[in-house]
């Protein structure tokens, strides 16, 4: 397996302000993505991933560091040549029709005429946008600028894909068409990067991942191996008991009327439970198994962060 | 994979070539400004605004800033009349300067300058006369426009022009004393000798000055031998008309009854008399007294 | 070519421009009212019209190249549209290259569509069409292409607002020669004297493509000093346009 981003030791420091306060923002990042992986790149807002892919792209010049697109340094053209790029909230020039926006970027990568009728009709239709290809982008809505944003991504067929937060702003519909396209990229051969902190649709989709927080990858691996399949606990949700009742066997979570949700951290114990309830002659109304989430990794990375 | 090394080389060496091109390029943009600045140019200082609309509008257009145009239009003027190689430009120079005049008539200069154009430049009389009256027109109560235009009619020798002018100067309050003194030796210039007499009286009586008063005496011998000798030789021809001949000497006018009485000058002497040609002269020099 | 297609699509973008449109309203109402204002006036009627014409395309046209070229570059950093753009294969400088050619070409539809009116007018006046009248606009529209590089080199770092300012103060300052020349004459002492002129030399002199009054007074140039003059504008602007790239190189997209 190839590697097709190679990230070594990023720095990056904002000097911001007419009296220079310095910001630290990339603290020495390296990690890399495989070829044909979908890589997702989280951390919460204001960690540096947004920072770390304009480095990646060359809109931000590193203070320190090497970026290595299929090997070639990341700001020849050969580099740029074979990566596509969705910038989070895209806007794009009001006055060209979805077609004409299209064609000048095919224009910025040299596409023979054939080609670019050819690939236009079939991206807005990937896209689900073939109806509006003569509607001016000053019309678009948000879910529309994110479609066209992720057409233009693909004008050149890059072989490595970068997305920047491509789910916020969607409706549920919207998020799993992406979902689905993203994976049929990843059937064509593609590498998708995904920087998101979403992390259900993350959950879903990607193979790798790594957490940025306050500017450190602190976690880097496969979702499996990162997470865990064994049951955390068991989120019970009962009534007829009091909190005194369990002490021993469950933490209390919280209360609502005549209902008490409780946390038990023993499968045996689970099972105990239920007895008692029974016993006590009292209902359980739901019994729902926690698995580790990624959100709890995450919050545990955050936190040690 | 080691490329960085081989990348910072490479940044290094586009900043020096690019850091080169740019102090080539200044030392061009240097070099071709010096060759421009030495070749020669024709050049109308200002704008080509001769075509100035007539006052009335250009207020308008100048939008509450009259007098600041009037004072542009005006050092512009003077750019514009101190350039020798621009042969026509006295063409419009009325025109410009009653706009100036329209924009802001208050402003003293612009008159004077410009007359002082028109006589001495375009050596236009009239014209410099002209601007003068417009100046006095709209400022009744500056001296110094009738009192400039005195003396260029001095100077073209029309003494009656000149007398008009200082009689108008001397009207205004504040007027200097000379003007007076300029008005009396204008009258005398003309002839009008009762008004020379009767004014320089005046200047006599009210100078306060000793130098005046003795200027005043002296012009006072003169205009008085002035009337004194045109008595006598108006005598002179009515002799000569009767008898044929000039008299032998002056008494022979009052023995004749021509005369009641010999006159003399201010200081009691009589005057001289050439029989041969019957010509009478002061006694003397009036200036040299 | 990418610069082209760069160029293209900025002229697009400026040629919807609103304010683009209005300074050509006022221009040509301008042209139009010197005919109006030749009645007024007392004497040559055709060289008022003459000069208020170029005056107006003069004047109307930096307004274009200062207000448009300004926001050029800051609106595709503020709105980030340069985002999808940068990431692709082009190089920076193709980038500034093309927004450059973009608005040139936009002036100078702009300026011919100006010059037209202009000389409609005047050949109704006169009946005869001047050569003299283009050479004019001719360089006229090099001053406009050199202050359009200066209005994207400062639109690279500076808001419109201030990139406006500076840009018209660039204008300013180049129509001051006479003032250096007035300052030279008052000046004794000679290092002053020395550093008014290397300020004068190095500064532009925007008056040496400023050919209105000779050609409307029928004065003779030098085919030397066209020549010249022309070089200049382009060194100048070929000057101007590498700092602007040298800037834009370095600059981090926040």
């Amino acid at each position: 397996m190839s590697t097709v981003l190679r990230i070594t030791n990023l720095y990056k420091t904002f000097k911001m302000g007419f009296i220079p306060k310095k910001r630290e923002v990339l603290k020495g990042i390296s990690f890399s993505v495989e070829a044909g992986e979908i890589f997702g790149y989280l951390g919460p807002n204001g960690a540096g991933k947004t920072t770390t892919l304009k480095c990646v792209l060359g809109l931000i010049f590193p203070d320190q560091g090497l970026v290595e697109i299929f090997g070639h340094p990341h700001l020849s053209l050969r580099a740029k040549e074979r990566v596509g790029y969705l910038p989070e909230h895209p806007y794009f020039y009001d006055y060209l029709t979805a077609a004409e926006f299209l064609d000048f970027c095919a224009g910025l990568f040299h596409l023979k005429k054939a080609i670019k009728e050819e690939k236009i009709p079939r991206l807005l239709r990937l896209v689900g946008l073939e109806r509006a290809a003569n509607l001016q982008l000053r019309k678009f809505s948000r879910g529309m600028l994110q479609r066209i944003g992720l057409a233009q991504a693909l004008i050149n067929d890059p072989e490595l894909v970068f997305l920047d937060e491509p789910l916020g702003g969607l409706d549920p519909i919207g998020r799993k068409e992406l979902r689905d396209v993203i994976l049929q990229l990843k059937d064509a051969g593609k590498t998708i990067f995904l920087c998101s902190h979403i992390l259900q649709d993350i959950e879903m989709i990607c193979d790798r991942v790594a957490i940025l927080v306050g500017g450190r990858v602190l976690s880097e691996g496969k979702l499996g191996d990162l997470i865990s399949e064994k049951i955390l606990y068991t989120e019970v949700t009962l009534s007829g008991l009091a909190f005194s009742d369990l002490t021993g066997l469950a933490q209390p979570v919280s209360f609502h009327r005549d209902r008490i949700m409780v946390k038990v951290f023993d499968e045996e114990k689970v099972d105990r439970l239920v007895d008692l309830v029974h016993d006590k002659k009292g209902r359980i109304h739901s019994l729902v198994p926690r698995t580790e989430t990624l959100e709890d990794l995450f919050v545990e990375m955050v936190k040690q962060g | 994979m080691n490329s960085l090394p081989s990348f910072s080389h490479r940044r290094g060496l586009a900043s020096i070539s690019s850091g080169l091109a740019l102090f080539l390029l200044l030392v061009s943009i240097v070099s071709l400004k010096m060759t421009i600045n030495t070749i020669p140019r024709q050049k109308i200082p200002g704008a080509s605004v001769i075509y100035l609309p007539s006052g009335k509008y250009l207020k308008y257009i100048t939008f509450g800033f009259p007098s600041l145009a009037a004072d542009l239009i005006y050092l512009w003027a003077i750019q514009y009349y101190s350039t020798y190689t621009i042969v026509d430009r006295y063409q419009y120079l009325e025109h410009i300067f009653s706009v100036i005049a329209e924009l802001d008539p208050r402003y003293q200069d612009p008159y004077e300058v410009g007359a002082l154009i028109a006589i001495y430049e375009a050596r236009n009389l009239e014209l410099g006369l002209k601007i003068l009256d417009l100046g006095l027109a709209k400022n009744p109560d500056q001296w110094i426009f009738p009192f400039q235009a005195g003396h260029y009619a001095q100077m073209a020798k029309d003494f009656d022009l000149a007398r008009r002018y200082y009689e108008k100067t001397m009207k205004i309050p504040g007027a200097p004393d000379i003007a007076k003194r300029l008005y009396a030796a204008a009258s005398f210039k003309v002839m009008d000798l009762e008004t020379a007499w009767e004014t320089w009286q005046e200047i006599y009586a009210t100078a306060t000055d000793p130098r005046v008063k003795e200027i005043a005496s002296r012009h006072l011998y003169r205009v008085k031998a002035a009337m004194d000798i045109k008595i006598l030789e108006d005598a002179i021809a009515r002799f000569k008309q009767r008898f044929g001949r000039y008299p032998q000497e002056l008494a022979e006018l009052v023995k004749f009854r021509l005369l009641s009485s010999l006159p003399r000058d201010l200081d009691g002497d009589d005057y001289l008399y050439n029989p041969e040609k019957g010509e009478v002269g002061p006694p003397k020099i009036w200036w040299k007294k | 070519m990418k610069i082209k297609a760069i160029a293209l699509n900025t002229f697009k973008e400026a040629i919807r421009d609103r304010v683009l449109y209005l300074l050509f309203f006022f221009a040509a109402v301008a042209v139009i009212f010197s005919r109006l204002l030749a009645i007024l006036t007392v004497g040559d009627r055709v060289k008022i019209i003459k000069d208020v014409g170029l005056a107006s395309i003069n004047l109307f046209g930096v307004l274009m190249a200062v207000l448009i070229g300004t926001g050029l570059v800051y609106k595709e950093i503020d709105k980030k549209t340069i985002y999808a753009l940068i990431s692709k294969p082009i190089h920076r400088h193709e980038f500034l290259v093309g927004k450059f050619f973009g608005l040139v070409l936009t002036l100078f539809v702009m300026t011919t569509l100006m010059s037209l009116i202009f000389l409609i007018i005047v050949f109704l006046h006169t009946f005869k069409i001047e050569l003299n009248l283009l050479l004019a606009i001719l360089f006229i529209f090099i001053e406009l292409v050199l202050l359009t590089a200066v209005a994207i080199l400062f639109s690279c770092f500076s808001t419109p607002i201030l990139s406006s300012l500076f840009s018209l103060s660039f204008y300013l300052i180049g129509h001051f020669s006479w003032g250096f020349q007035t300052l030279l004459q008052r000046t004794k002492s000679a290092a002053l004297r020395l550093f008014i002129q290397a300020l004068s030399i190095v500064l532009p002199d925007l008056e040496s493509f400023n050919f209105k009054t000779e050609v409307v007074h029928g004065l003779t140039v030098l085919p030397r000093f066209y020549l010249f003059s022309a070089l200049y504008g382009i060194v100048y602007t070929l000057f101007i346009l590498m700092l602007a790239i040298l800037i834009f190189k370095k600059r981090d997209f926040v």
